[in-house]
């Protein structure tokens, strides 16, 4: 992943003007006086004013205050390092009396050796059905031959008029699937925007980068010309989310999304299993089977949906392979096998040292544990008549952490194994995720990303599957 | 381009993917400046960028006394000073620095290189590299000849896997030499394996004017004698010689800047379009530009060449002493360190069109571009006096610093009257693209390990390069034309005006 810019700025912008009940109108004529203005400023006596430059206008849309602070503190990052406009719309349709207020910032941003440039942040608060002809308020301060990008900083209204007006608009819709409200409806909504929008608009999904590094280090697993015979050889693959619920999967589903679609994978069956596990079977080439297994890992340091592993294991050639991609290995607690009885351990084989094997393992030492309580629960219904599982301990209570956080940076730990070689360590470092970054990341690339739409549309299928 | 990812399903739609197979790279001369100043910084930020294949290993190779951990630090201290990045990601270069190894090997010494071939073998299997070996000559080019024998006879440089080597310029001091030196290195080595760095082709900006040019429709219909009237490549620094006054004395700007640098991006310019993006194709259109300049005659030399040094002056706000003055200078040294050449390419293209040359030291500033400079209008429309402060149009690559490309054109005055004046439409890279700009070192380490020749010099382009260099530098041998001198913090002496003005020219000044 290329590096982004760095994004610190200075703590407070200048505010330029501020009103409240205004027009568009004014809006778009006070901006054109304080470019003006800067301008003017800017010029040395001898010169005439540097051309204004800028590359895209971004837009982004919140729905409540916390959305407008991190839509605010976002926009300004990118803003700040690339001659863009950009405009933050809180959208209030709840409150009665229809009006716009409006604010504009601006920053000063001064290179070493070129022309100063100013960054302005627009912030319009729309109060009451304006809000719903977003279209119409921001057209007049789109530029001309820069593409308009669109942060929906929330959950977009998937079907609305009220986003179809303003997506006709625009060259590209930026969400985060991470933080949609209705997990599960809004990613099939999702799929069913890319699938279905016009061409020329892109979609960008923030948790699509953050699987980069993830896909990243599956490709490079596979990039030595002696291990491209692998790709068709894997036979069985893992992941491990945070987090329960099919609203959860969608990272992890999205990731196999782009396996299964990548290497011409057709979904035959999916079932859902005890203790959170997912069985999804697969044909590849040749009607060849693999499985994949989709396993709920509450992990204390990931956050709801976030993947924690993937294992991918075969044979081609002659030569077995296991590749595993572990995230923050060291940042969780070591995780031991719960048994009472030596005779568990060899009963329950880890399958490997890294901690995944041993939570594997863990899992099957519970599931086994499980069934010998049902047995029990069972012999003892049979013998007393108590309701089964009356003996048994509650169901433990689930605690709901926030879906996304702003700082995550990570590790992920690549563990190699081919035939009998010692296993071959891999350590890398992601940079912190925050928004800002994210967006830029997709921005850099544009947002017409073919292998995003088929992945998508792999991982919705998955889904529905299930 | 990318090749080895194109074919990987899985890279698809991996913007920055570019991984080669996982390969030890032994770095001769560890504990050196290059090593030090470009490599090492370079692989840590390939590893920051994930860039660097699991089981990738850096073997460093010195005379020096050292244990891996003594040269793990030596690293960690070279990485925290020079890279690019900054602050350095603790716990990004612990995990580079675990792949960091060291063996003390005098380059004499055939029982040093088989020790090195012994450790490298080992590694071989536990970190999964297939026997792919990249070495790195990170020493003076007199030693080449020395390890590439050393290679051969400790029997590196086959087996199993690539086996891949880079060099460092300059590659030789004249045609001869330069023949000398292909020769020793197709001894061992396939041409194919043989990557011979020259940093400038490393750059965003350099490779940008490929894309400037052949992405883009509108700018080659005009890339010709028809529009345009001259090409000025500025190639400018700030600083002397430093620590490399022995070297520089005996190189000079017209070896160590004209031949490689200056006349690679020349070539960029001129080239006809390649077939593709692909190294042989590129570099087949460049050794046909560079063949098909005009030598400069020994008649000829006075007239267009102007070689220059430096004498005390100021530069950005310090005083600073002559060239003669300099650590390791000879006191009466005649060594250039300013050159301009006055070029021009025998084709249909170029037929007419000068390419001016101009590299010096002790310049204003560091500066690096390249000047498109078009012809007038036909005709005036708008009469003398509406445009006397019009300049023609120009497009200016700017190489470094603040890369970019800007236009000129004229735009009418908003007034009453009418007046035309020249405007400047700017690109700057650093804000364009989103993303920061990666090293030329990192990103010709990372061509190196994918097996992409396309930004190193083949031989054949070394030799057409000092072709034209040969006969310019035994006539400044025998001092024709004059050395002109000009002091520090100058755009060059007089004479160098006197030679583009003689054309009805002006220089650009960056």
């Amino acid at each position: 992943m290329a590096q982004a810019v760095s994004t610190t700025i200075a703590l407070e912008p200048n505010l330029e003007w501020s009103g409240e009940g205004v027009s568009m109108n004014e809006v778009v004529a006070t901006l054109s006086k304080i470019r003006k203005k800067f301008a003017l400023a800017e010029a040395k006596e001898t010169e005439l004013p540097h051309p204004r430059n800028c590359i895209m206008t971004l837009l982004a849309v919140a729905s409540t205050d916390a959305e407008e602070r991190r839509a605010q503190r976002a926009v300004r990052a990118i803003g700040n390092h690339h001659p863009a406009q950009v405009i933050v719309v809180r959208d209030q349709p709840e409150l009665r009396s229809g009006r716009i207020d409006a604010t504009i910032t601006t920053d000063t941003l001064r290179p070493q050796s070129a022309s100063a440039t100013q960054c302005e942040l627009i912030t319009l608060r729309v109060r009451g059905v304006a809000g719903d002809h977003l279209s119409g308020l921001i057209d007049p301060l789109l530029m001309s031959g820069v593409p308009n990008y669109l942060w929906w900083v929330g959950t977009p209204p998937f079907g609305k008029r009220e986003l179809e007006d303003v997506l006709k608009i625009c060259d590209a819709l930026l969400v985060d699937s991470a933080r949609f409200d209705a997990p599960y409806r809004s990613f099939l909504d999702l799929t069913s925007l890319v699938s279905h929008s016009h061409q020329r608009l892109g979609v960008g999904d923030l948790q699509w980068a953050r699987l980069e590094p993830w896909r990243e280090s599956i490709a490079q697993f596979f990039a030595p010309m002696d291990r491209r015979p692998f790709m068709k050889g894997i036979s069985e693959i893992g992941v491990d989310y945070s987090g329960e619920g099919r609203g959860n999967r969608v990272a992890a589903a999205l990731l196999i999304g782009w396996l299964a679609s990548a290497l011409g994978w057709k979904l035959e069956k999916a079932a859902g299993g005890t203790g959170g596990i997912v069985v999804a079977h697969f044909a590849a080439e040749g009607w060849r089977p693999v499985q994949v297994v989709f396993r709920s890992m509450p992990k204390a340091h990931l956050a709801q949906g976030e993947i924690g592993a993937i294992r991918i294991g075969g044979a081609a050639g002659g030569r077995t392979f296991n590749l595993s991609v572990l995230r923050d290995p060291e940042r969780s607690h070591v995780v031991r096998p719960e048994v009472g009885a030596g005779g568990y351990r060899a009963l329950h084989n880890a399958g490997g040292e890294d901690e995944a094997g041993l939570e594997i393992a863990q899992r099957k030492v519970e599931w086994h544990r499980d069934v010998l309580q049902e047995n029990a629960a069972q012999l003892h219904h049979t013998a007393t008549g108590d309701l089964p599982g009356d003996g048994r301990p509650q169901k433990p209570a689930i605690v709901v952490r926030e879906r996304r956080r702003q700082d995550n940076s990570r590790v992920l730990l690549t563990m190699i194994e081919i035939g009998e070689a010692a296993p071959l360590r891999h350590v890398q470092h992601v940079e912190p995720e925050d928004e800002a970054t994210l967006l830029l990341e997709l921005l850099s690339h544009g947002t017409q990303d073919r292998v995003f739409g088929r992945s998508i549309t792999a991982a919705a299928e998955l889904m529905t599957s299930i | 381009m990318t090749a080895v990812a194109a074919a990987n399903p899985l890279a698809e739609g991996l913007h920055d993917y570019r991984v080669g197979e996982p390969c030890l790279m032994v770095i001769f001369g560890a504990t050196g400046d290059l090593s030090g100043r470009k490599l090492l910084p370079a692989l840590y930020n390939l590893s920051k960028q994930r860039l660097l294949p699991a089981g990738f290993a850096v073997m460093g190779a010195a005379i020096d006394d050292l244990t891996d951990d003594a040269f793990r630090k030596h690293a960690s201290d070279k990485i925290k000073e020079f890279s690019r990045t900054q602050p350095v990601d603790q716990r990004v270069l612990d995990a580079f620095l675990a792949g960091c190894f060291y063996v003390k090997v005098d380059f004499g010494k055939l029982d040093d290189f088989k020790s090195l071939q012994r450790r490298l073998d080992e590694m071989d299997t536990t970190r999964h590299v297939s026997g792919n070996r990249m070495f790195y000559c990170a020493t003076p080019p007199p030693t080449y000849e020395t390890i590439v024998e050393q290679l051969k006879a400790a029997g590196m440089a086959t087996g199993a896997g690539f086996h891949r080597i880079v060099v460092e310029k300059p590659f030789g001091s004249d045609l001869k030499s330069a023949r000398e030196l292909t020769a020793i290195l197709q001894r061992v080595f396939h041409e194919d394996s043989v990557y011979r760095i020259d940093h400038y082709l490393g750059k965003e900006t350099v490779q940008n004017i490929m894309a400037f040019r052949f992405a883009n429709s509108i700018f080659e219909p005009v890339w010709n004698t028809n529009l345009i009237d001259s090409v000025q490549i500025t190639v400018a620094e700030e600083i002397g010689v430093e620590l490399r006054g022995s070297y520089y004395d005996k190189a000079g700007a017209l070896r160590d800047i004209v031949q490689n640098h200056a006349l690679q991006l020349l070539a960029l310019v001129a080239m006809e379009p390649p077939l593709a993006f692909e190294a042989n194709a590129v570099r087949d259109e460049k050794v046909k530009v560079l063949r098909a300049i005009k030598p400069i005659t020994d008649e000829e030399v006075t007239r267009a060449t102007v070689r220059g040094q430096y004498t005390k002056g100021w530069v950005l706000g310090e005083h600073v002493a002559g060239y003669r003055d300099e650590k390791n200078v000879a006191s009466g040294s005649l060594t250039e360190t300013f050159a301009v050449l006055r070029l021009t390419i025998d084709n249909w293209r170029w037929a007419n069109v000068p390419f001016y040359i101009r590299a010096g030291k002790r310049m204003p500033k560091r500066v690096t571009e390249i000047r498109i400079q078009f012809k007038r209008p036909p005709h005036m429309t708008f009469g003398t006096d509406a445009t006397r402060e019009l300049a023609p149009n120009a497009i200016t690559l700017r190489i470094q610093p603040e890369e970019g490309i800007s236009l000129r054109f004229g735009a009418k005055v908003p007034s009453a009257g009418l007046q035309i004046r020249s405007v400047t439409m700017d690109f700057q890279y650093m804000t364009a693209f989103l993303v920061e700009t990666p090293e030329a070192y990192e990103r010709l380490l990372l061509d190196c390990m994918i097996g992409d020749p396309t930004l190193f010099t083949r031989a054949d382009e070394v030799e057409a390069a000092w072709k034209l260099i040969d006969p310019i530098e035994a006539a400044w041998r025998d001092d024709r034309p004059q050395l002109a001198m000009y002091a520090a913090g100058t755009w060059g002496p007089p004479a160098a005006d006197k030679l583009i003005q003689q054309d009805r020219r002006e220089w650009h000044r960056p």
